[in-house]
């Protein structure tokens, strides 16, 4: 009987910090962790916003931060008791906030898949949704095995993706995007790249049998011209010159990250 | 009289055949390395093979928009230092560039460009440019007569205003339309549309004619606006329609190649100290050294970190700029040695 009381009140302690630690007012400053507390139904949590988050005008989530920087006041001002920043933050806006006693969680940009999925679970579990949030990514990881076993075999398709004209700028790797080439079956012209830059030059020599072009604020209709204007490049000649979504490509939760390999195989394959 | 025309002769003939040899080294250099005779080849049997491909629609673009660039933003900075009788004053100096930005940005974050057509962005840079230059020339002219140094001062107040309201845009926006506008501003020769190409080069050599019919004014504007008045010369016509040209050629080349500095800055002073100061060989050795400058940057700028690319402001900043230094420095040591 004593160790059954003991049992219950270890229980209850438990849940009493887990309660503590579990966020109920968060500001995010990082754009895709604003999306993922969205795809786990936790939005009513969020309190503050950067302008570039998507978010529902009828949560009323008030914008706190633009590219000029963070406006401490305004989230002083809305109490909250975690903050998630990333490497967009400047350190010194960090240390400002935990001045105040604020609790600032650090989220730095998800490299692969893998990476993705082990972030939106420790988002979910900032929010005490571990059960929910590993329930997504069981689901989605079902959905890459899917879709990796539906890619053609012996096809290795040489793929370029351009996130950027004048100058033409290439996903590299260690990028989610290139995670997403690989996980397709493709091969990215710029693996052996360490920085984005590239030259159109290069992009014809590799002779891409892919391109996609990320709309990233890019005018992605004359880029899509200019390279189907180039008769000998091998994706002008299959027309498999593709715009893809920025929002879906860029944005690193699990749920989007599947929907844009599978637009990519489609696309790359099935075409 | 007949040695000045001779050495004039002879700086020119140099310069265009430097050009010609700038002109054939980035034909030949980049991912392909390609020989004189390789380049014939290709040209000879045109086909739509690859290298084909990349000399003709991607290098030799390039080429005539970088000759096209370098001599009009060069031809610009020679004129405006002309009027202005200032050295540090370039076709950036009064907000052209600003106003041609954040015209862009203002057409990005719109989203002008995904309504209308891409034609839409050098449209709306050189908008953004010609509003600049009309505010300064406004706030500049008192009944009807223009006041250079006001104007000088105008143009820097109101490019600060222009960078700030593009800051304000930026700031606003979302991160895609960030992304397009930071990438516009970094500047590139990197245009695949051959008409776009054309037309800067018809605009760049066309101004550089119309400039040799005032090679008299400025000469004479050298000896300041007071003593070119006493020599018969209509200074405000001359100011005004010199200003004009300029700014018209820095605003079509920022709004075809984004923005490349130090061009109209650095390349005047060097023929400055190359040619002397007569109008007469300075307007198209300034323009032949310009589009020789900026022809070299480029090949240095996609071939310095192949198959990765710098923005070509950053190799105009830095190897103009280092270049300056060392003449300046050589200058002033050969006339500390001839006056002591």
């Amino acid at each position: 009987m004593q160790k059954l009381n003991s049992l219950l009140i270890l229980l209850l302690l438990c849940q009493l910090f887990g309660s503590a630690q579990e966020a109920r007012r968060i500001v995010s400053l990082v754009p895709w962790v604003t999306k993922s507390l969205y795809q786990m139904g936790e939005q009513k949590r969020l309190v503050g916003c950067t302008n570039y988050c998507q978010v529902e005008t009828s949560d009323k989530i008030q914008v706190v931060a633009s590219v000029a920087g963070v406006s401490i006041e305004n989230v002083l001002m809305l109490k909250p008791d975690l903050v998630i920043a990333s490497s967009l933050n400047k350190p010194e806006t960090i240390d400002n906030l935990k001045k105040f006693g604020i609790r600032v969680e650090y989220q730095s940009f998800p490299k692969s898949f893998e990476e993705i999925c082990s972030d939106f679970i420790k988002i979910g579990e900032l929010v005490g949704q571990e059960a929910k949030v590993k329930t997504i990514v069981a689901q989605q990881k079902e959905r890459l095995m899917k879709l990796k076993a539906s890619i053609p075999t012996g096809k290795n398709p040489r793929i370029f993706i351009q996130i950027g004209a004048k100058p033409l700028f290439s996903a590299i790797p260690n990028t989610s995007m290139d995670d997403l080439i690989q996980l397709a079956g493709g091969k990215n012209i710029a693996a052996s790249f360490k920085i984005g830059s590239i030259t159109r030059e290069y992009v014809l020599k590799q002779d891409p049998e892919v391109i996609f072009i990320v709309t990233m604020g890019i005018v992605s209709q004359e880029e899509k011209d200019t390279w189907l204007k180039y008769a000998a490049l091998s994706a002008s000649k299959s027309k498999k010159v593709f715009i893809l979504d920025a929002d879906k490509t860029c944005s690193p939760t699990p749920i989007l990250f599947v929907d844009a390999l599978e637009e990519m195989i489609r696309l790359m394959y099935y075409f | 009289m007949q040695k000045k025309y001779l050495h004039w002769t002879f700086y020119l003939a140099g310069l265009l055949i430097l050009l010609l040899a700038s002109v054939l080294l980035s034909l030949s250099v980049g991912e392909m390395n390609l020989g004189f005779t390789d380049i014939l080849n290709i040209l000879r049997h045109g086909n739509n093979g690859m290298e084909y491909t990349i000399l003709s629609q991607i290098r030799f673009p390039r080429v005539v928009l970088g000759i096209a660039v370098g001599g009009a933003l060069s031809l610009s900075g020679m004129l405006l230092q002309g009027v202005y009788r200032n050295p540090l004053v370039e076709p950036y100096t009064l907000g052209i560039s600003g106003g041609a930005s954040l015209g862009v940005a203002f057409a990005i974050v719109f989203g002008l460009h995904q309504l209308i057509g891409s034609f839409v962005l050098p449209f709306a840079g050189f908008t953004g440019a010609f509003l600049i230059i009309f505010l300064v020339y406004t706030f500049s002219s008192r009944s009807g007569r223009i006041n250079i140094q006001s104007m000088l001062l105008t143009g820097v107040m109101i490019s600060f205003i222009a960078s700030s309201s593009m800051m304000l845009l930026m700031s606003t926006t979302s991160s895609e339309n960030l992304h397009g506008i930071i990438f516009w501003i970094m500047g590139s020769l990197d245009e695949p549309d051959m008409s776009l190409i054309s037309v800067t080069l018809v605009l760049a050599l066309g101004s550089l004619l119309v400039s040799y019919f005032f090679v008299q004014p400025l000469n004479a504007l050298r000896l300041g606006e007071e003593k070119a008045k006493h020599l018969g010369i209509n200074t405000d016509t001359t100011i005004k329609i010199l200003f004009l040209l300029a700014s018209l050629l820095a605003g079509v080349c920022v709004a075809v190649a984004g923005v490349i500095g130090f061009v109209g800055l650095i390349i005047p002073h060097l023929m400055r100290m190359l040619v002397g100061s007569d109008y007469r060989i300075l307007l198209v050795s300034s323009f032949v050294s310009g589009s020789i400058f900026l022809v070299l940057s480029d090949v240095i700028a996609r071939t310095i970190i192949s198959p990765n690319e710098l923005p070509i402001g950053v190799i105009t900043g830095i190897v103009g700029g280092i270049i300056f230094l060392l003449l300046m420095s050589r200058s002033s040591l050969r006339s500390k040695e001839n006056h002591g």
